[in-house]
């Protein structure tokens, strides 16, 4: 928690202006990160990069064939849409966790808190089969539903993008709780209780002064479990079908299942370009930094 | 306050606390008070921490619900309005401005929930901007104002939608001592203005003396004092009052007539008081500027005005403090007494030296009933 507040407040102060000679004086400390990112991460992305536009032959043909292709843009929509879902999921379920964790006497909150750290650090792999074991036609949930008479056959909650969803929820709900958990605990509860005395209801007072103070939280949230849904992989092919891909499955299929690299690159060449795209558009639709309200207090 | 007061002013009561108490478990914050705030009044709660005088403040706000009482504005029930329908403008502590909006949208803030027209709300802002100084500063953020902008901007906030109430809570306790004062002049200025009903909390006992019209003197959760500064000061209703305002000197007489009392074996006049019992220990309380300390050769030579004490002292120190000077005596049976003399009266006392210690019995004041314990500054916190 604290880890995450001071990263946030790091951005906050290096976003302003500082001094020319100021800003490069703790440069050489930053080299070894740099060998280590340049050797074992922009090398390989400059390899993949360049595997696009040069297997098999040079030239945009990967790119011609990839949007050509229906079916990569069904590929490139699902990848959207599921991404988009999910966030929405997520956020829908994390705001009132994060409330409730910043609301409820202290060490009830540190336990709820714990809680969802200890989901975090659970086998990937194990929380996604589980998810299996509960949603499948002969699952749980299924068994029980058809006990109770609520429905008449399985519901098919898996090997679709309904299973897809749903476990990618899951998954992503702490990375929305912790950045919002911080972000409410740093509110001030006498600006809500200014709020009130000005003459907000409740409910405006929830929409007009909580929600804007939470933005930040929110913003930096959504957007973490955005872009990581767009990139996910196992979750989508453990609970996914075969006929709903996502950009990953699809990029892994070119891959092993057809040696097909220059197509593969192409496609993970542009994931690349609109996650930055979209990291951009948040840049700008957030001006003041995440840590804007918290340093405010 | 009373039936006399009622009658002549029949509109003038704006609220009444009656029979207000507030536990938190076995604690007491608010122990059965009874108050009338008058229209259009500067009222100050003042009072250690503690005392419950946020607690009633509180309240009033609609944050706190009294676990028993009642609460009356115009005469209609507040207890279970919600703070959002009181029409009360409240300014806290640490501001609480919006972060989140620039000084004008957080002075518009109360009236975008009201029915208004944009027109009208912009002639309001506008106006309240100019009354709080505020017109260059309109589309700064709070983070980047001064305390005091801040909290100028607080009570713009505050006063925008014309409640009738105005509760503060101690408004200027972290502002520098400077701008604390300036902000005092400013906020008394606006009050005679404007005619509104202001509830003030402080800790800081000048700080009330120099704003309000009437302070309330809270003390355990209780009312100990109410009146205005003057009288409060001139003459407390009690020991507390008397040792919690200003500095206060404390004798321990016994009654002899009912006009008449003893201090360690001398005879002392007093204003008369009834209901006291020859041989009644009795607390007599003088103000430190009330006394005058003249050496031996200076009594002699002027006579002691009738209805004036005399006792005799030793100076045990002298303490210049530029506008006045300040002289501590002791008394033959170890009673230490402090005197402040603003004239040049003190110049040839030495300490060490005799002195006789003169006062007019008008000037002080007796309780037959006091606590030890409130006797030294700091009480009044649970």
């Amino acid at each position: 928690m604290t880890a995450l507040r001071t990263t946030l407040v790091d951005t906050a102060t290096s976003g302003k202006a500082r001094l020319a000679s100021d800003r490069w004086r703790g440069a050489p400390y930053l080299l070894p990160a740099l060998i280590f990112l340049g050797l074992f991460f922009l090398a390989p992305l400059i390899g993949l990069l360049l595997r696009g536009i040069l297997e098999p032959t040079p030239g945009l043909s990967n790119y011609a064939q990839l949007f050509a292709n229906s079916a990569y843009s069904k590929v490139l929509f699902n990848t959207f849409a599921v991404a988009g879902l999910v966030t929405l999921i997520s956020l829908l379920l994390a705001f009132p966790l994060a409330w409730a964790i910043t609301l409820v006497p202290r060490g009830w909150g540190r336990a709820l808190l714990g809680i969802v750290l200890l989901s975090m650090w659970t086998s990937l792999l194990a929380r996604t089969y589980s998810w299996l074991v509960l949603l499948q036609a002969s699952g749980v949930i299924n068994k029980v539903l058809m006990a109770f008479g609520v429905i008449d056959q399985p519901l098919e909650m898996v090997h679709n993008l309904t299973g897809v969803v749903i476990g990618m929820t899951y998954i992503m709900i702490p990375f929305i709780v912790l950045p919002l958990q911080a972000t409410m605990s740093a509110i001030d509860p006498m600006v809500l209780q200014a709020g009130s005395i000005c003459g907000a209801s409740p409910w405006r007072n929830f929409f007009r002064v909580f929600i804007p103070l939470c933005r930040p939280g929110i913003f930096s949230g959504a957007l973490m479990v955005f872009v990581m849904s767009l990139g996910y992989y196992v979750t989508p092919a453990l609970l996914g079908g075969a006929q709903n891909m996502m950009l990953p499955e699809f990029i892994v299929q070119q891959v092993q299942s057809f040696l097909n690299w220059g197509v593969a690159s192409a496609a993970a060449a542009l994931l690349i370009v609109i996650t930055l795209a979209l990291f951009y558009v948040y840049l700008k639709l957030q001006p003041e930094s995440p840590a804007a309200s918290a340093t405010a207090r | 306050m009373n039936a006399v007061v009622r009658e002549n002013q029949p509109s003038s009561v704006l609220v009444s606390l009656r029979n207000l108490n507030k536990h938190y478990g076995d604690f007491t914050a608010v122990d059965n008070i009874s108050l009338e705030i008058r229209d259009g009044e500067f009222l100050t709660f003042l009072g250690s921490s503690g005392s419950g005088k946020s607690t009633t403040l509180s309240m009033l706000a609609g944050f706190e619900t009294p676990s028993s009482g009642e609460i009356l504005v115009s005469g209609s029930s507040l207890i279970n309005v919600p703070p959002h329908k009181r029409d009360i403008g409240m300014v806290f502590q640490r501001y609480s401005l919006f972060p989140h909006l620039n000084v004008r949208d957080n002075i518009e803030f109360p009236l975008t929930l009201r029915k208004m027209t944009t027109a009208e709300r912009q002639k309001r802002v506008d106006a309240m901007l100019k009354l709080v100084q505020l017109e260059a500063f309109a589309h700064r953020r709070p983070a980047q104002l001064s305390g005091g902008q801040q909290q100028r901007v607080a009570i713009a906030r505050a006063l925008v939608y014309e409640p009738r109430i105005l509760l503060m809570d101690e408004p200027l306790g972290a502002l520098d001592k400077k701008l604390r004062e300036d902000l005092q002049d400013e906020l008394r200025h606006l009050h005679r203005r404007l005619g509104i009903t202001i509830v003030y909390v402080t800790h800081d006992q000048e700080e009330a003396m120099r704003l309000s019209q009437r302070i309330a003197i809270f003390s355990h959760g209780q009312i100990v004092g109410l009146g205005s500064g003057y009288d409060l000061y001139q003459s407390p209703p009690n020991a507390f009052v008397a040792s919690f305002l200003g500095n206060s000197n404390f004798l321990r007489v016994k009654s002899v007539a009912n006009a008449s009392a003893s201090f360690e074996g001398q005879s002392l006049t007093t204003v008369p008081v009834g209901g006291l019992t020859a041989g009644q220990d009795v607390l007599l309380m003088l103000r430190p500027e009330k006394i005058r300390a003249l050496s031996v050769e200076a009594a002699q030579q002027t006579a002691l005005p009738s209805g004036w004490n005399e006792i005799s002292a030793k100076v045990r120190e002298i303490v210049f403090l530029g506008e006045s000077l300040t002289c501590n005596v002791v008394t033959p049976g170890g009673t230490e007494l402090t005197v402040k003399s603003l004239g040049s009266g003190l110049q040839n006392v030495q300490p060490g030296a005799d002195v006789r210690v003169r006062w007019a019995a008008a000037d002080a004041c007796l309780y037959d009933q006091w606590n030890d314990a409130d006797l030294s500054k700091g009480a009044g916190a649970h």
